[in-house]
């Protein structure tokens, strides 16, 4: 029989039935039918196949019940280490522009579904960032490229072969004359060989990278200065001082490295520890991570930082042996702007104090003088920086069009990047790219580039592909494929290598070529460690020159040009977009859905602008920007007494949206219409455009998100520009803002002191909030260490009997006396340190990737049902306390918020179906299959982190949740093949929340019990177990484990007095507690503070404050009722 | 001049100082005006029954069907989509469906304080009304029980919180106000249906009787008659439902007996369902939830809105079927006096929690309070607290009770303001809780509130049905309260009975 009988709708019965054959039946007659092809009809496929349709009716019993028919094919030959249910896990690294983030993906069944950092790789410690979890997602992109094209018509694997070949022997013919290559950057050494081949081949081939955000200039200078290509490695770990000028080091290409590091500066043990905190000062014209991480941080234009900079290597520099004419030219740039000579000299004197240990670091958009300035001030301070050697950069976009200007280019590869979209506006890349006679675009996605290109070559994404890379450090990590290409798509080394005409075209021969020639010896150990170790690049120690310093500083003119700034002549900052990056996340769900850290904006960008430009553009345009009607009167001292007062909201909200006006952006005869979106913490009269968004040739998810700052953008003005001006119009843009109140309105939620505070009063964590002076949760067993409390106290309230596995079997005799075997259930707790926090948001990704959490679209996320199950709550707190201003001046706490897993949870006593109860490791569970969803938790939460399924998020397509059963019900299978099989998929009408990854813990219980066997050692030892968002924390700042154990580090964690539970006067006894935040202000600077704002907030509403806040009359009514702490 | 008839015992003193002083005579007003005898009341109220339905009757149906179809409209694209067709949202997970239901249950509450604890407490002038409130209660309770049962995720599983054996072993949670509920609601619903039916039989077996009566008299003749049919329809379902009823003595005894029972076993009910209506809030830890003042404020304001509704049902009723003489301006003025003391207690309800939240020293409850006035849903508010506390203020004025339009307009009042009472609740306290970062705001859709608007309709058509085939009010005991039940009372005296 033909196999295609299978696709109709006839079936057997059974077996039997089909025995009845005759072909079945000679085939059953011979006596060893050894082959499947020796057969007619029947072969091996069409046999599996008929199996399993058979066995799927025989299931069903009869014929004609509408079940789906699926046909299940079992492997005909299990693959060796496939155990469906267990994980592999393989490394590999993600590509990056600068540098690859080496990586290690869980995969199920072949499947890729969720990607670690690999610890291996020491300076990320396993740590990734928000993008690279997220990268995952691209893999299962429903819109991404999933096959070739010249014009409309396919291209088959065999005529792309042959267009290649076409290619190289063209160029052969000519040298590579009319040829051009236009790459994105990468650090890929097989890709460096290729290339130095290509060019060897072809000597009048131009090849040219480029991407929009390759944060470099620091590198260029450099390379100036020392002689070579070198590249600077802070070593933060050593560092006691840190400026930072415009530099958001938390971020960015190195950002998890220098996160780790910097967090390990700021942990604190005890309050002796303290004063050895770290110290961070940032200059910064936009209110980035780094910032709100600052102790002092201080508000300047990116046109003041050359004078700022200036003014501070006068201080710290020896002036006496500069050289006068360096000398001048930095007194020259420091006199172009009026700062705060006390906070310049008093920051200097502090970086100066730590020499050897302190450290400038400066903003890659910034001009070569800021930089070479900081090369000579971190000289001077010794600072703990590495210069090490890199591969010499090629050259720009500029060449390439300029070339394409001159018609000298006929046949133009564009290999990644989206040139259409993100060069430099004044290039007109759009109608650059059709002079060329031919132009191929070899890319993941169908995009801008790709649209105007003759040829598309669908690229495999990094999951698919092999390559390799290094690692910021240099470190050389290979890129293995966890699955063959699921589409017809071509890998880029692949194409290189045909190119330039090797006789080793497979990615894999080449990688491993490169891998022999870098030095290593064994490639499998490289694949499985994930990298070569003492593979980084080699460091330099030449000094860097002070002629070529002086040239450098001197040649700059944008530095020494004094630029004033006002409503009429803005300052625009271009930055990297939370959601996109620089637009290649554009299609990607999970980014798009990820808030923003500091606006806590989804699904757009807006322009951002300090308060103080928007309360002038409202009074000069007449305009509103600011909500006008206080929600409650602030003059009254009746609600300054009752406490009842509000700080204002930044923006406008109507109906819980954020209501922004649309302004017009002109700058050198550009304009583009975009929302503006008021951020305290801006220089006055910066505006901060997050690049990256609105793209027009994109996926489903990308289409129509955000605006598009890129025709703003030009060569001369890449990281800011000058010049610029504003128009508000009446339009109004909803903006989906998932956190609407910016302000803790002092309450002791983030619990901040300032270290030296807290080495003076260690217990001031527990001596806030409401559980001050309320009675003890515990009562009588206050006192009481954690474990008795975890293992002793009433908790739970569940209404399931759980089994007991803390003793033997009482009718089981033969366990007595071996009680010792059984050991006390673990008892699981987590601890966040808000200390280490930088609110990047990695955490959120890598729970939504290992929990299966769906994306709401923007429209959704406007209603307030977003669905993360750990969000980060971002509050500001100013220093004066008026609720009719919005602050310029905040500082910014973070705080992860997820399920507290409270002992007596508020959310489990009023479930009326016991949905939600209580496991004997102190875990409150959600029986997602029992609930019914009355909500009744969701609302008796008080962190409100339970997530409901108000549609069918997995089944249904964004934008069409409202059609019901008129809409299409089914997940794509792409989608689906992200998914954990470890994690139930839930359907509408469900609550859900975090489970502290109980499926990680149950996967190390049976581990552990494996491992056990016949000794009964089932308790899991600490640090087996980590959560998504532990994972992913580049700071450390989650612990997680037994607190029922004193030495996990969770319960090391938990001993620290800074530990404390948000809203712990409910008595809900919650396992995640927090541990306060410091902050480490120099008392010297002109902005030292006594009190963190939000500690000082909170004591001046609800705590006992010093006496001299006690002068208005009202306020003494409540604080009556506090005693003294 | 009112004459003063003095008791010859006093002395002339006293007498004296008596007659200066002319003390009025305290009037007391019929129940039933203008010397009706009981046939009179028979016919009247059996004639609403048994005359041809009247235009305006069938207008009504009309509208009221086409408005109850929003609610099916609305309920259907529920279900098949999910809870998000409703403007719900993290952090406000209830918002109007619960809102309708405590609003619905509580105006069900004047039918069983009419008939129960009026009843228990001799209060004559609860015979005329409480027929049609016990029927609004009933209504009003399908109507709430919608909200609960909707309202939930997936609605196909809410018999899960029936405590029904099943193989999983898996029981209710028998801690949670929202279980209590379930008892409370469907406790509630049986006892009244029962209670007004029970109440229903003697009258039934007039309707019946009458019925039958017509019948043998040969009125009709030969040949088809509509109105022979429907009698003959009368004659059967009556009969079925009147169980036997013979107007026997022993009958009578019993039937008082099991009402008196009935009675007692409602009271409780009058207090324990919007107790535990209350709990669903005052038991959770949400601060503007957690108080202890909900339980009696809950009973209060729900008997407040229960006889605003009354009088919202009434006033129109009593104007098209002329009942001016059983339904008079006694009963008005009485139901506003529970009005304007319920409201009153509403009102000290409102203002206590301030004080208590002051008085608690406790930020988050303090804020609550103050945000609930005068955060976001001012509006609400100021709605709810104009319309409860001084609407019914007025009603210390005689005027005013007397205008029966006005009486009418303010019940409308009463009861917008009790509705605001319950969103005011529920929203305010969950839109602004413990985190300001998930401080939200809530607003409805139109699927929200066309299921709303829908249940008026619902309500609507069950009311006119009631009408239509059922007595409005029980003829035997509005007879009871008559002066002509009193054979030791004065007769003749226009003044009418004592009760």
């Amino acid at each position: 029989m033909d196999s295609k009988d299978l696709s109709g709708p006839r079936y057997w019965k059974s077996l039997d039935d089909l025995s009845e054959t005759p072909a079945f039946k000679e085939w059953v007659e011979r006596e060893f039918p050894a082959g499947a092809s020796e057969l007619n009809g029947v072969n091996r496929r069409s046999f599996m196949k008929v199996m399993a349709a058979s066995f799927g009716l025989a299931g069903l019993g009869v014929a004609g019940c509408r079940r789906p028919e699926q046909v299940i094919l079992p492997y005909s030959k299990q693959p060796e280490n496939v155990i469906p249910g267990i994980p592999v896990y393989y490394t590999t690294a993600q590509p990056g522009n600068r540098s690859h983030t080496p990586i290690i993906v869980e995969t199920h069944t072949g499947r890729p579904t969720k990607i670690e950092g690999n610890p291996s790789y020491v300076a990320n410690g396993g740590a990734t960032s928000g993008f690279t979890q997220a990268s995952l997602l691209d893999l299962y992109d429903p819109d991404r490229a999933t096959k070739s094209f010249t014009g409309t018509q396919r291209l088959s694997k065999e005529k792309l072969l042959d267009f290649i070949a076409q290619l190289a022997s063209e160029a052969k013919q000519n040298g590579g004359q009319g040829f051009a290559v236009l790459a994105e950057p990468s650090s890929s050494p097989s890709r460096m060989r290729l290339v130095e081949s290509l060019k060897a081949q072809y000597p009048s081939m131009i090849w040219a990278e480029y991407s929009p955000l390759h944060d470099a200039a620091s590198e260029q200078v450099l390379t100036e200065l020392l002689d070579q290509p070198a590249r600077a490695l802070p070593r933060l770990a050593e560092t006691k001082r840190i400026l930072s000028i415009d530099a958001d080091f938390l971020t960015g290409d190195n950002g998890i490295a220098q996160s780790r590091a910097f967090a390990s500066t700021r942990k604190v043990k005890d309050s002796k520890e303290a004063k050895q905190m770290s110290r961070l000062y940032a200059v910064e014209s936009s209110l980035t991570q780094t910032g709100s991480m600052a102790d002092h941080r201080l508000r300047l234009s990116c046109s003041q930082m050359a004078a700022f900079i200036a003014q501070l290597s006068l201080e710290i520099l020896d002036v006496a042996a500069l050289n006068p004419e360096l000398l001048a030219s930095i007194r020259k740039i420091a006199a172009t702007q009026e700062l705060d000579g006390r906070w310049v000299s008093e920051c200097a004197a502090d970086l100066l104090a730590y020499k050897g240990q302190a450290i400038v670091l400066v903003g890659e958009h910034l001009s070569p003088a800021v930089q070479s300035i900081a090369v000579a001030i971190n000289q001077q301070l010794a600072a703990p920086i590495d210069y090490v050697e890199i591969p010499a950069a090629e050259a720009g976009i500029e060449l390439i069009a300029q070339k394409l200007k001159t018609k000298q280019i006929d046949t133009l590869l564009i290999l990644g990047g989206n040139p259409a979209y993100d060069a430099p506006a004044d290039l007109n890349w759009s109608q650059l790219q059709a002079t060329a006679k031919r132009s191929v675009y070899f890319g993941g996605a169908h995009n801008e580039t790709a649209e105007l290109a003759s040829t598309f070559i669908a690229a495999s994404h990094y999951l698919e592909s092999w390559g390799d890379g290094r690692a910021f450090d240099g470190t050389l990590v290979p890129v293995q494929p966890m699955i063959e290409p699921l589409f017809d798509t071509f890998n880029e080394l692949e194409l290189l290598a045909r190119l330039a005409a090797q006789t080793e075209t497979d990615a894999y021969s080449i990688v491993k070529s490169t891998f022999k020639l870098s030095g290593g010896r064994d490639f499998n150990r490289f694949l499985s460690d994930g990298l070569l170790s003492d593979s980084a690049y080699g460091k330099i120690s030449v000094a860097p020159s002070a002629e070529k310093l002086f040239k450098l500083v001197a040649a700059d003119s944008v530095a020494s040009s004094a630029a004033t700034l006002s409503m009429d002549k803005l300052e625009l900052r271009f930055t990297a977009n939370a959601h996109s990056y620089d637009g290649r996340y554009a299609n990607n769900g999970w980014m798009m859905e990820c808030p923003d850290s500091i606006t806590q904006l989804t699904w757009d960008n807006a322009i951002l602008i300090s308060p103080r430009l928007a309360k002038e553009l409202e009074q000069t345009q007449g305009v509103q920007i600011f909500p006008s009607k206080k929600p409650m009167n602030k003059d009254s001292a009746f609600f300054e007494a009752a406490k009842g007062t509000l700080q204002t909201n930044t923006a406008k909200f109507k109906r819980g949206k954020e209501q922004a006006v649309v302004a017009k952006l002109t700058v050198a005869g550009k304009q583009i219409e975009a929302p503006i979106h008021v951020l305290p913490g801006l220089a006055n009269y910066t505006l901060v455009l997050p690049l990256g968004m609105g793209r027009t040739v994109v996926g489903r998810v990308g289409k129509g998100v955000g605006f598009n700052a890129y025709p703003l953008r030009t060569s001369q003005g890449l990281g800011y520009c000058l010049g610029a001006t504003i128009q508000l119009t009446e339009k109004v843009y909803p903006l989906a803002n998932t956190q609407e109140h910016w302000s803790m309105e002092g309450r002791a939620i983030v619990r901040e002191s300032t270290a030296s505070y807290y080495s003076k009063k260690s217990d001031f964590a527990t001596q806030m909030g409401v559980e001050s002076h309320a009675p003890a949760n515990y009562g009588k067993d206050k006192d009481k260490t954690l474990q008795e409390k975890v293992t002793n106290q009433y908790r739970g309230n569940s209404a399931y009997k759980h089994p007991s596995f803390t003793k033997p079997a009482p009718n089981v005799k033969v366990w007595e006396g071996h009680e010792d075997k059984f050991p006390d259930v673990q008892q699981w707790g987590m601890a966040i340190d808000l200390n280490s926090c930088t609110g990047c948001n990695a955490c959120v990704v890598a729970c939504q990737s290992e929990n299966n959490v769906p994306i709401v679209g923007k429209d959704q996320v406007l209603r307030g049902r977003e669905m993360h199950w750990l969000r980060i709550d971002r509050y500001f707190s100013a220093e004066k306390y008026d609720q009719s201003e919005i602050p310029e001046d905040v500082q910014v706490s973070f705080m992860g918020m997820m399920c507290q897993h409270c002992e007596n949870a508020p959310c489990e006593q009023v479930c009326p179906v016991n949905a939600t109860v209580h496991d004997s490791q102190g875990l409150n569970t959600m029986a997602y299959n029992r609930c019914v969803g009355t909500r009744y938790c969701a609302n008796n939460c008080p962190y409100k982190v339970r997530r409901f399924n108000f549609f069918d998020w997995n089944k249904r397509q964004i934008g069409e949740f409202y059609k019901g059963p008129l809409g299409p019900v089914d997940e794509p299978e792409l989608q689906k093949m992200q998914k954990n099989p470890n994690v139930t998929v839930r359907m509408r009408g469900v609550m859900e929340k975090c489970t502290f990854c109980t499926q990680r813990i149950e996967a190390a219980k049976i581990e552990q019990k494996r491992l056990a066997g016949a000794s009964g050692d089932i308790k899991i030892p600490d640090g087996k177990i980590k959560t998504a968002c532990q994972q992913a924390c580049a700071a450390d700042a989650i612990s997680f484990g037994d607190v029922s154990d004193v030495n996990s580090e969770v319960s090391q964690a938990k001993a620290s007095d800074r530990d404390y539970s948000v809203l712990g006067y409910l008595n809900a006894r919650p396992r995640t507690t927090y541990l306060a935040r410091l902050r480490n202000p120099n008392p010297k600077m002109p902005d030292a503070y006594k009190y963190p704002y939000a500690y000082s907030q909170y004591k001046k509403r609800y705590g006992s404050a010093a006496p001299s806040q006690h002068s208005k009359g009202a306020s003494h009514v409540h604080d009556a009722a506090h005693p003294a702490h | 001049m009112a004459t003063t008839s003095q008791d010859p015992s006093l002395d002339p003193a006293q007498a004296a100082l008596l007659a200066r002083v002319e003390p009025a005579v305290l009037e007391e007003q019929a129940l039933v005006t203008n010397n009706r005898d009981f046939n009179w009341v028979t016919n009247k109220i059996c004639r609403i029954v048994e005359t041809e339905t009247p235009l305006w009757w069938w207008v009504c149906m009309a509208v009221a069907l086409a408005t109850a179809a929003f609610t099916g409209i609305g309920l259907l694209w529920l279900v098949s989509t999910g809870v998000g067709v409703w403007g719900l949202a993290n952090p406000i997970n209830w918002g109007w469906a619960i809102v309708n239901f405590v609003f619905w249950i509580g105006i069900g509450h004047a039918g069983t304080l009419i008939s129960a604890v009026l009843c228990l407490l001799k209060q004559g002038w609860r015979t005329s009304i409480n027929r049609a409130a016990e029927a609004m209660t009933i209504f009003a309770v399908v109507c709430a029980g919608i909200f609960p049962l909707f309202h939930v995720g997936r609605v196909w599983f809410a018999w899960w919180l029936f405590p029904i054996p099943n193989a999983n072993g898996i029981w209710p949670q028998f801690r949670s106000p929202l279980e209590w509920d379930v008892f409370a609601v469907s406790t509630y619903g049986t006892v009244s249906v029962l209670f007004w039916y029970m109440g229903m039989i003697p009258d039934l077996g007039v309707l019946r009787d009458r019925a039958v009566q017509r019948l043998k008299a040969g009125l009709y003749g030969k040949g088809f008659s509509m109105q022979q049919a429907m009698d003959v329809f009368r004659k059967y379902l009556y009969g079925i439902f009147a169980m036997g009823w013979r107007n026997a003595g022993n009958h009578w005894r019993n039937y008082e007996m099991a009402y008196l029972i009935l009675a007692g076993l409602s009271t409780p009910l009058v207090l324990s369902v919007h107790t535990i209506v209350s709990f669903d809030f005052a038991l959770s830890v949400l601060p503007g939830w957690h108080t202890t003042i909900f339980p009696p404020y809950f009973v209060a304001g729900a008997i407040f809105s229960g006889f605003g509704m009354v009088l919202t049902l009434m006033l129109p009723l009593r104007a098209l079927y002329g009942l001016h003489d059983l339904i008079t301006q006694r009963h008005i003025d009485n139901m506003c006096k529970i009005c304007l003391g319920t409201g009153s207690i509403v009102g000290y309800a409102y203002i206590m929690e301030f004080f208590i939240a002051w008085y608690g020293a406790n930020p988050y409850e303090s804020y609550a309070f103050i945000n609930r006035a005068f955060g976001q849903y001012w509006w609400a508010y100021l709605m709810m607290f104009s319309c409860n506390v001084f609407t019914p203020q007025l009603f210390w004025f005689k005027k005013v009770r007397e205008n029966a339009a006005l009486v009418w307009v303010m019940s409308i009042f009463i009861n917008v303001g009790m509705w605001f009472e319950r969103f005011v609740i529920t929203v305010t306290s969950l839109a602004n809780d413990f985190l300001p970062s998930s401080w939200g705001y809530y607003s409805p859709t139109i699927v929200d509130i066309m299921t709303f608007f829908g249940t008026f309709g619902l309500f609507s058509v069950l009311f006119l049905l009631f009408l239509k085939f059922l007595p409005l009010m029980p003829i035997a005991e509005v007879k009871f309260v008559m002066p002509a039940a009193d054979p030791h009372g004065a007769h003749g005296d226009d003044k009418g009975g004592k009760h």
